[in-house]
């Protein structure tokens, strides 16, 4: 099992819940700051696991050229 | 604080994730080894982060976050200071022999280059106090979860428990491994926003150094006088004790940290583990300290925050991260937060179960209780010693809710056990004539006289209790002395001793000892794969630091 596509769909699903609370509910914010943490940190959160998803992508596609 | 559906969805799917590499990874298990110590198969970028996520349990999280509020930007030495160094030297130096040797675990290292008596000594302190720190981290978790968000404390440790148990049961060491990958990447996720919106807050750095009295944010200004840092400790103790034998100690001969990097694919890979490692460890203070010096500068700023008090009196510093949490972070990033909190203790759990079924099975049952069996019986113990271990850990957090000192004595415990270890490893390591009873007299006598130092030295009111032939400014500061005593005595003990005794022949230590082994070098590997300019490049990172800090 390579570990990047559990993690990668785990911060890619956080991401669109975190980017969805961002985008739906941008008012939303605890005491002491008015910044869409949510937003942010889901864009994050998101971009990472794409990554993640697509250096095991990557890593699939090298192995198979080299087995043929 | 409260949680919103979406909170406990996010936690939920947390949960799924572990629970569903647990499951994956159970057909890669068919043999003792494959339980115990992964069948030396996982990737370095894996064991390296793993390396230093077992380290990064909930107490380690909650209680840096505390120093960072209580002693500010000095913190961070237990991490530059108390861990780096160390790491490299572990890399460079010692794993050679240690993934040489072939040993599974670091008791059984003992074995090979010394013998049978200290090998017993270590692998049975060793197994005590995994399952002790273990369920004090499981104590410390279900009191925050009861004080923050009112869940239960019967809830909420069985419930964790029972989800390390299913993922270590199933997938053995490697599952332990890979979620702690996972959980490494989930503790950054869920505090650096904490850290940016906080310190963002509190005006940047620049604004916590105009709010904070200078010697919180200077981590080496006020190292020369015990009274003027907030540690009460002075140069010679911070560097000797904590920079080297506590921290040596620890990073190069505690098991929970050491089985990560043997379960590398390859000799390379384990001596890279250590080394990686380090690079985002001196990153971590800015995640897990930083949070805690803003929420001190937060409190001097008349915005209605401020830490809250204990019932005795004086901040409760352990609630600086969770007070934190509720004033900055709204429903979703807050289900993300606490998650990683959640993660950090089950890393940290999940550690100390790997480790202590692994010393169980291999030092002490297949040791003592019944050797010569065939592997699979052993695959069973391994499986049953997890069991076994996570509910000896759920009756030490029930221990400790019952003895509120448990939780100082078992730290002033791991000072006087693990500080004269590192002597015995770096003169069986490096010193061929060291002999074994020379090992075990050193050990036995060194731990002696770090209680003796103990029980006759009086700090912050407690110890002292045959004497008080001196009084330290602090804690910290007596616990570092006790690991210097320790060490030195161990170190000369152990000396003595072997120059009267006889010596093995080279022979028979071929592989164990640093002249008797031949270090791989690998001519294919790219330059940065090596470990020289890996190092060097370290050095430099962390001299940046604490030049910028100093």
């Amino acid at each position: 099992m390579d570990l990047r596509v559990p993690s990668g769909w785990f911060f890619t699903l956080l991401g669109l819940i975190l980017l969805g609370m961002g985008v739906f509910a941008p008012e939303t914010h605890a005491a002491l700051t008015t910044a869409n943490v949510n937003l942010y940190s889901g864009a994050a959160m998101l971009v990472f696991g794409l990554f993640l998803l697509l250096m095991a992508w990557r890593a699939t596609r090298l192995e198979k050229g080299s087995n043929t | 604080m409260k949680l919103a559906p979406v909170d406990y969805v996010i936690l939920a799917l947390y949960f799924a994730f572990v629970l569903g590499i647990g499951w994956r990874l159970r057909k890669r298990i068919s043999s003792s080894g494959d339980f115990l110590t992964s069948g030396r198969s996982v990737p370095v970028w894996i064991t390296s982060l793993a390396f230093i996520a077992a380290n990064l349990g909930a107490v380690e999280v909650i209680g840096m976050a505390a120093s960072g509020a209580k002693y500010g930007i000095m913190t961070c030495h237990f991490y530059w200071l108390g861990a780096i160094p160390a790491m490299l030297f572990m890399g460079i130096f010692m794993m050679p022999f240690y993934y040489g040797s072939k040993a599974r675990s670091v008791p059984e290292y003992l074995k090979m280059r010394f013998d049978e008596k200290t090998r017993a000594f270590n692998a049975f302190s060793f197994a005590v106090m995994t399952i002790l720190a273990s369920g004090i981290s499981m104590y410390a978790l279900g009191l925050l979860l009861k004080l923050v968000l009112g869940w239960s404390f019967t809830v909420s440790v069985l419930a964790s428990a029972a989800i390390v148990l299913a993922y270590t049961f199933l997938g053995g060491l490697t599952s332990a491994i890979y979620n702690e990958v996972l959980q490494f990447f989930l503790i950054v996720a869920g505090f650096a926003p904490l850290a940016i919106v906080s310190v963002a807050k509190a005006g940047g750095w620049q604004g916590i150094v105009a709010r904070l009295p200078s010697n919180m944010t200077h981590a080496w200004r006020y190292m020369g006088s015990p009274t003027e840092n907030p540690m009460g400790a002075e140069l010679f103790s911070m560097i000797a004790g904590l920079g080297f034998v506590l921290s040596f100690g620890y990073w190069c001969t505690n098991f929970l940290v050491v089985q990560r990097a043997m379960a590398a694919d390859s000799m390379s890979a384990a001596r890279r583990t250590p080394l990686i490692g380090t690079i985002p460890k001196m990153f971590l203070p800015f995640i897990v300290i930083m949070p805690g010096i803003a929420a001190l500068a937060l409190s001097k700023m008349n915005l209605g925050y401020a830490l809250p008090l204990k019932a005795t009196g004086g901040p409760d510093y352990d609630q600086a991260l969770t007070t934190l949490m509720a004033q900055f972070y709204p429903a979703g990033i807050l289900g993300v937060g606490l998650t990683g909190l959640m993660a950090s203790f089950m890393s940290g759990m999940a550690g100390n179960v790997t480790a202590f079924n692994t010393v169980f099975t291999y030092d002490i049952y297949q040791s003592y209780i019944r050797p010569g069996a065939p592997d699979r019986h052993y695959l069973t113990v391994g499986r049953v010693t997890t069991v076994v271990g996570v509910l000896l850990s759920i009756g030490a957090a029930y221990l400790a809710t019952r003895y509120n000192n448990l939780m100082d004595l078992l730290q002033l415990v791991f000072g006087v056990v693990n500080a004269p270890l590192f002597a015995t490893f770096l003169l069986g390591m490096f010193w061929k004539r060291a002999t074994a009873q020379g090992a075990f007299a050193g050990l036995s006598i060194g731990t002696a006289a770090a209680l003796f130092t103990l029980s006759s030295t009086v700090a912050e009111g407690k110890g002292g209790w045959i004497a008080n032939f001196h009084t330290f400014p602090s804690q910290m500061a007596q616990n570092f002395w006790i690991a210097i005593i320790a060490f030195t005595t161990c170190f000369v003990i152990s000396i003595v001793v072997s120059t009267f005794t006889t010596p093995r022949t080279d022979k028979d230590m071929e592989g164990l000892v640093y002249g008797l082994t031949k270090v791989p070098h690998d001519h294919t590997a790219k330059w940065y794969q090596r470990p020289a300019p890996l190092t060097v490049i370290v050095v430099v990172l962390l001299l940046i630091l604490n030049i910028w800090f100093r």
